[in-house]
């Protein structure tokens, strides 16, 4: 009883999963204001998306050394899908911050 | 070996299924892509000048789907063997655990929803310290059987989380209500407890505690503090916990110290670990199967070398206080962890 209760579940979830995620991804497909604006942005506004992104990579570096270094080493960088697999994974593993999971990411894939 | 077979062919599906959906949606290199990884070693520990041969491999598992989902999963296939009395060949079988199987589901920056098998969050070294990749002394603490449960896994639900409190302080948690499973290897116990821990990021220090109330048998409580500091400007890990149950109570402080900073031969130097451990326990009012019979203290002092940051030689010489006697824990070996996509994983 208590295997056939868990294999249900796992089913259930498994299937659960998968149509949640097909819906979010319909949802994400369509392009938000954000993004629809980044094409006509002005060359102002470009230098400053450099300048973001170098400060968002330093910072990223600085959270990377605080929170990944707590439990092992600092490992190589991989592939960027992959980066965004391990940090999902840390993310949960290691209860790391939304904030902190994004500039982990952006640095380690740049 | 129904429910494995299914649970095996339930991740291939889940995997084949989302590498191929990854594989259509290439142009976006941020799209997470299911990953194989594995953590390997193989380590020869003397117990009071008896050798033993422990090899173990420990698979994992992670499939994104979507934005927010993640399953997860981490099974050790591990053996320990020793040569009988009268025997000059060693002996010994593989034993298999699932370790986690888990499905989360990150549902705001302050939640995410685990549901399946997970790591017993007590404490920081279950969930964070235990891969053998990771640990930097492959003898595990005395109180690691305390609220960890079988196998060191719970079955239920978990809601956990991290988020910024302050500028300079993040605040992280995890409550969790487990069930009672039988069934070996992925057996249970009916509890619910949880953790919280406050992380201050400047100085790479944090301090928490762990709360567990067992729902059978003696439904009794469990408690316990950790404290984890890396002094930004030494490459210096300073590791501890507490633990305390009906059936035991104990702690242990550890240090891990890399010679990067040596002036001298910094090629090798900086690759060379020293590791220090200092544990007691005590015996509880109840018996335990799981942890020491007799109050014991232990130091144990290692050595290890990292050729690559996923591949090292580790080794440890330690001296075991008891009633039951006193005893040498030598320890040598090597370790390995492997991270491999399934699917395209974008550009390099």
């Amino acid at each position: 009883m208590t295997k056939q209760f868990l294999v249900f579940s796992l089913l259930a979830m498994a299937i659960g999963a998968g149509l949640l995620a097909s819906a979010q991804d319909r949802q994400a497909a369509k392009p938000s204001a954000s993004t629809a604006a980044a094409p006509s942005a002005s060359p102002a506004a470009g230098r400053a998306t450099v300048h973001d992104d170098a400060a968002e990579r330093i910072e990223g570096e600085k959270r990377f050394k605080a929170n990944c270094g707590r439990c092992h080493m600092a490992p190589e960088k991989f592939p960027p899908r992959m980066m965004a697999t391990i940090l999902r994974h840390m993310r949960v593993r290691a209860t790391l911050t939304d904030e902190d999971t994004r500039l982990i990411l952006h640095y380690m894939t740049q | 070996m129904p429910l494995q077979r299914t649970i095996v062919a339930l991740i291939f599906l889940l995997t084949l299924a989302s590498s191929l959906r990854a594989q259509s949606e290439d142009t976006d290199v941020q799209r997470p892509v299911p990953i194989f990884s594995a953590g390997m070693g193989f380590i020869t520990p003397f117990q009071g000048g008896q050798p033993n041969l422990d090899p173990l491999i420990s698979p994992i598992f992670l499939i994104p789907i979507g934005d927010r989902w993640l399953i997860e999963s981490r099974d050790t296939f591990e053996s320990d063997f020793a040569t009988p009395p009268g025997s000059d060949t060693f002996h010994g079988v593989i034993q298999k655990e699932v370790d986690y199987l888990q499905v989360d589901y990150i549902a705001n920056p302050y939640v995410t929803v685990t549901v399946g098998r997970y790591l017993t969050p007590f404490g920081i070294f279950n969930e964070r310290l235990y891969p053998i990749w990771i640990r930097d002394l492959q003898s595990d603490p005395l109180i690691l059987p305390i609220a960890t449960g079988p196998s060191n896994a719970s079955t239920g639900a978990m809601f956990r989380g991290g988020f910024a409190i302050s500028p300079k302080v993040n605040l992280n948690y995890a409550a969790y209500y487990s069930t009672l499973i039988a069934v070996s290897p992925v057996d249970s116990d009916r509890s619910a407890g949880g953790r919280v821990g406050i992380f201050l990021p400047d100085q790479r220090l944090e301090v928490g505690g762990s709360f567990q109330h067992l729902l059978q048998d003696e439904r009794s409580n469990s408690f316990g503090f950790h404290f984890a500091w890396q002094p930004p400007p030494i490459p210096l890990d300073i590791r501890a916990e507490y633990a305390r149950s009906s059936r035991g109570s104990g702690y242990w402080i550890e240090s891990a110290y890399r010679l990067s900073q040596i002036a001298t031969a910094q090629d090798y130097l900086r690759n060379v670990q020293l590791v220090a451990r200092m544990q007691q326990f005590f015996v509880g009012a109840l018996p335990s199967e799981v942890l020491p019979t007799a109050n014991t203290q232990e130091f144990e002092f290692g050595l290890n070398y990292y050729f690559r940051d996923n591949l090292r030689a580790v080794s440890s010489y330690g001296r075991q206080f008891s009633s039951l006697g006193n005893v040498n824990v030598w320890t040598v070996g090597i370790t390995y962890r492997i991270v491999t996509p399934i699917g395209h994983a974008g550009a390099d």
